[in-house]
C-alpha cells in the first residue's frame, strides 16, 4: 500500500498543478502499488476473456457464414440451433461440475438445466457484464461531466437549475429508477441496450457533483481569465482548459464506479429487467438458476463469483488509483 | 439559527426535490411508446371501445400536464391513485407494505453499524497489521458481491444445508404472537430475530463493508490530528484519546454516509425482499413492475425517494447536531 506515500502528499494542496503534470508521475507510482497492480491483473484478466469472446464469436462468424453469433450458439445449444441438440433423453442436462463424483471433464463447470455447458456460459458471461459495465458508466461519465461543466462553469440560475434536476434524479434509488425507466420506456419488454441508458441516466448525478466542485476551484485559476481575457469561447473553455483540468478526481470515481455499474446490473438481470435469455449474463444466469436453487446448488454458486472476482478488480484498482493520484478523495 | 429552525428550514428545503421527484416519476410512467391502457390491457382481448372506457375512467384522455396536476392535488390529500390491477387504493397498499420494508432495511443498518465501526476502529489502530489486512480484504469482498447473491448463499447454507434458519418470510413484531401460534412473548421475539438475521446479513454486507472502509481512514486521519498529538502530549491514557478525542469527530461522516447509503440500501430491498420472500414495499415495486400498474409504480417510487430525503435530512441533523463546528446551513 501506498500509505506512506499519501502521507507526505497529504500536505499538499490537492486539485492544484501537480495533478495535470503528474500524469507520469502517476503511472509510475500506480506501478508501484500493489493494490493497483492486482486490481490492474484482474481488469487485465477479465478483459483478455472478454476480447476472446469477441474475436471468437467473430472469427467463427466468418468461417461458418450466416450464422448470427456461433460461439455464443455454441454456448446456446436448445434456442438457436435445435439441430445440434442431442436425441431425446441423451441431453447432457444437469450434468455436475467436474470435481463432482457424477461430473466430467468434457463440463468443468457442468451443464445447465438447459444441457448448455456451464463454463462457456460463464466465459461469455463476461462480454455482456463487462461491456455493458463500461458502457453505462461512459454514459453516465459523459452526461455528468456536461452538466457538472456547464453547471459550475456558468453558475447562476443555469446551476441552480441543473443541481436542483441532479438532485431530483439522486434521490431515486438507481435500483429503483432504472427498473422504472427500463420497463416504462421499453414499452414493457426491457432488455440490455436500455438498461445501459437507464444506468447513464441514473448515475449522472454523482458524476455531475464531483465535476461542478472541480470546475468551480478550476474556474477561479488564473489560466482560465487569461483564456477569457484572450477571447476564447466559453464553449472551448470548457472543452479544452475546465474539463481536463479536473478530470483527475473523475477518473478515479469512474473506475469505482464501473464495479457499482456491474453490480447493479447484475442485480436488474437478476430481477429480469436487463439481459434477457438466453443471452449469457451472470445476472441472468443467478435468475435462470434460481428457480433451481435447491436441486442444482452450484449452478447457483459459478456466476456470483465471477461478478465478484470481477468487480473486486476494478474496486482494487479504482483504490490503487485514488492512493497514488489524490489521498484526499473522499471528502 | 437554531437547530428548529435548521431542521424546518431543511424540510422546507426538500419540498422542490419532492416536487421534482413527482415530475420525474410521472414522466417516466408516461413515456411509454403506446399508452398506458394499452399496457393495462395487455393480455385483455379489448376493443376500441372498452380502451376509451378505461381512458375516460382514469382520466387518460385529458392532456399530461392536467393529468399531473390532478395527481398532484391528489397527491396533496393523501390520494395517490388506485391501483389498475389490484382494484385497491395506491396509499393503502403502500402502508400495508412498508412496515417488513423498514424493519428489514433498519435491521441491516443495525447490522452494519455494529459491526464495522468497532472493526473499523480496530483496524486503524492496528494499521499494517495482519487484522487490519484481513479487515480490509472482508471490506473489499463486501462491496464487490452482490447482495442478493450473499442472500442466496446465506440459504443454501444456513436455510438448505444446516437448516438452522429459515429462508423465506419475516414475523412481523407488531402482530400479536398468537397470529404465528407462538407461546408467548419470549418466542415471538425469538422468531422475529431467526426470520431477519439471514436478509439483515445479505443486506447489511455491503453498508458495512463501505463503512469500515470509511471508520478505518476516518480513524487514521483523526489519530493523526493536532489535537491528538496535543492529548498525548498532555499524557492522557491511550484509550481515553482514541474513545474520547478520535473517535468523535471520525463519526462525522460516518452519519453522512449512512444517509446517503440508505438509497442503496432501499434499492437493495428491491432483491432482498425478492431472494428471501419478503412481503415488503420492495417486492410490491417488483410485482407493480411485472404488471405494468403504473399508478402504483409511481406511488413506491415516490415513497422511497421521499424515505430517503427524509432519511439524509434527519442524517443532516444529527451531523449539526453533534458536530459543533457547523453553524446551520449559513454555509452554502
Amino acid at each position: 500500500m501506498a500509505v506512506g506515500e499519501t502521507q507526505v502528499e497529504s500536505g499538499s494542496e490537492p486539485g492544484t498543478k501537480e495533478v495535470e503534470t503528474g500524469w507520469r508521475a502517476t503511472l509510475r507510482k500506480i506501478k508501484r502499488d500493489t493494490t493497483a497492480r492486482w486490481g490492474l491483473y484482474v481488469i487485465t484478466f477479465v478483459l483478455a476473456i472478454t476480447a476472446y469472446t469477441l474475436i471468437d464469436g467473430n472469427l467463427s462468424r466468418l468461417t461458418f457464414g450466416n450464422v448470427s453469433d456461433f460461439a455464443m450458439a455454441e454456448a446456446l445449444p436448445i434456442f438457436e440451433h435445435p439441430e445440434r441438440l442431442p436425441p431425446p433423453g441423451e441431453a447432457d442436462t444437469n450434468v455436475p461440475p467436474a470435481f463432482h463424483a457424477d461430473g466430467s471433464m468434457a463440463h468443468p463447470l457442468g451443464t445447465d438445466p438447459n444441457g448448455r455447458d456451464y463454463f462457456t456460459r460463464i466465459v461469455y458471461g463476461a462480454q455482456v457484464s463487462v461491456s455493458v459495465g463500461l458502457a453505462a458508466t461512459f454514459l453516465g461519465l459523459v452526461g455528468g461531466t456536461i452538466v457538472g461543466a456547464v453547471a459550475g462553469y456558468y453558475g447562476g440560475w443555469v446551476d441552480d437549475l441543473l443541481m436542483r434536476a441532479v438532485e431530483t434524479v439522486y434521490a431515486i434509488p438507481p435500483l429503483i429508477l432504472i427498473i422504472v425507466f427500463t420497463v416504462f420506456v421499453s414499452g414493457g419488454s426491457p432488455d440490455v441496450r436500455f438498461a445501459i441508458i437507464g444506468v447513464g441516466i441514473a448515475f449522472i448525478p454523482v458524476f455531475a457533483r464531483i465535476i461542478r466542485s472541480e470546475v468551480l476551484s478550476v474556474r477561479e485559476m488564473d489560466y482560465i481569465e487569461a483564456a477569457r481575457a484572450a477571447g476564447v469561447k466559453d464553449r472551448n473553455i470548457i472543452l479544452r482548459h475546465v474539463i481536463p483540468n479536473s478530470f483527475a478526481p473523475v477518473m478515479v470515481y469512474a473506475t469505482l464506479q464501473i464495479g457499482v455499474t456491474i453490480l447493479i446490473v447484475a442485480g436488474l438481470s437478476f430481477l429480469g429487467f436487463g439481459a434477457q435469455p438466453p443471452t449469457p449474463d451472470w445476472g441472468e444466469m443467478l435468475q435462470t438458476s434460481h428457480s433451481y436453487m435447491h436441486s442444482n446448488v452450484w449452478l447457483s454458486i459459478w456466476p456470483g463469483i465471477a461478478i465478484m472476482i470481477t468487480i473486486m478488480g476494478f474496486n482494487l484498482f479504482g483504490d490503487g488509483l485514488q492512493d497514488a493520484l489524490d489521498p484526499r478523495i473522499n471528502d | 439559527m437554531g437547530l428548529l429552525r435548521y431542521t424546518t428550514y431543511r424540510f422546507l428545503q426538500a419540498i422542490p426535490v419532492l416536487i421534482g421527484i413527482s415530475i420525474l416519476t410521472f414522466v417516466l410512467a408516461n413515456l411509454t411508446p403506446g399508452d398506458p391502457v394499452r399496457l393495462m390491457l395487455q393480455g385483455v382481448e379489448a376493443d376500441q371501445e372498452m380502451i376509451e372506457q378505461v381512458e375516460a375512467r382514469y382520466g387518460l384522455d385529458r392532456p399530461m400536464h392536467e393529468r399531473y396536476l390532478d395527481y398532484m392535488a391528489g397527491l396533496v390529500q393523501g390520494d395517490m391513485g388506485h391501483s389498475f390491477h389490484r382494484n385497491q387504493d395506491v396509499a393503502s397498499l403502500i402502508a400495508s407494505r412498508i412496515g417488513p420494508t423498514l424493519l428489514l432495511v433498519l435491521s441491516a443498518y443495525a447490522f452494519a453499524l455494529v459491526t464495522s465501526i468497532p472493526l473499523g476502529i480496530i483496524a486503524a489502530k492496528r494499521r499494517n497489521e495482519p487484522f487490519d489486512h484481513v479487515s480490509r480484504i472482508v471490506a473489499l469482498l463486501g462491496v464487490s458481491t452482490p447482495s442478493f447473491w450473499i442472500g442466496i448463499m446465506l440459504i443454501l447454507i444456513f436455510a438448505v444445508q444446516l437448516g438452522w434458519l429459515p429462508s423465506a418470510d419475516l414475523v412481523y413484531p407488531w402482530w400479536s404472537p398468537e397470529v404465528y401460534g407462538h407461546d408467548g412473548y419470549l418466542e415471538h421475539f425469538v422468531e422475529t430475530i431467526r426470520h431477519l438475521v439471514l436478509p439483515m446479513i445479505a443486506l447489511g454486507t455491503l453498508q458495512m463493508a463501505t463503512l469500515m472502509r470509511v471508520e478505518r481512514t476516518q480513524m487514521i486521519e483523526s489519530l493523526q490530528g493536532e489535537y491528538v498529538k496535543l492529548a498525548r502530549a498532555y499524557g492522557v491514557p491511550e484509550r481515553t484519546i482514541l474513545r474520547k478525542h478520535a473517535f468523535q469527530v471520525a463519526q462525522l461522516p460516518i452519519i453522512t454516509i449512512v444517509g446517503l447509503n440508505l438509497s442503496t440500501a432501499l434499492g437493495g430491498a428491491v432483491l432482498i425482499e425478492f431472494v428471501f420472500n419478503i412481503n415488503g414495499l420492495g417486492r410490491l415495486f417488483y410485482e407493480a413492475i411485472i404488471q405494468l400498474d403504473y399508478q402504483l409504480i409511481m406511488g413506491i417510487t415516490m415513497i422511497i425517494a421521499t424515505m430517503f430525503v427524509i432519511g439524509v435530512i434527519i442524517t443532516d441533523i444529527a451531523y449539526a447536531y453533534i458536530d459543533p463546528r457547523v453553524t446551520y446551513g449559513e454555509a452554502e
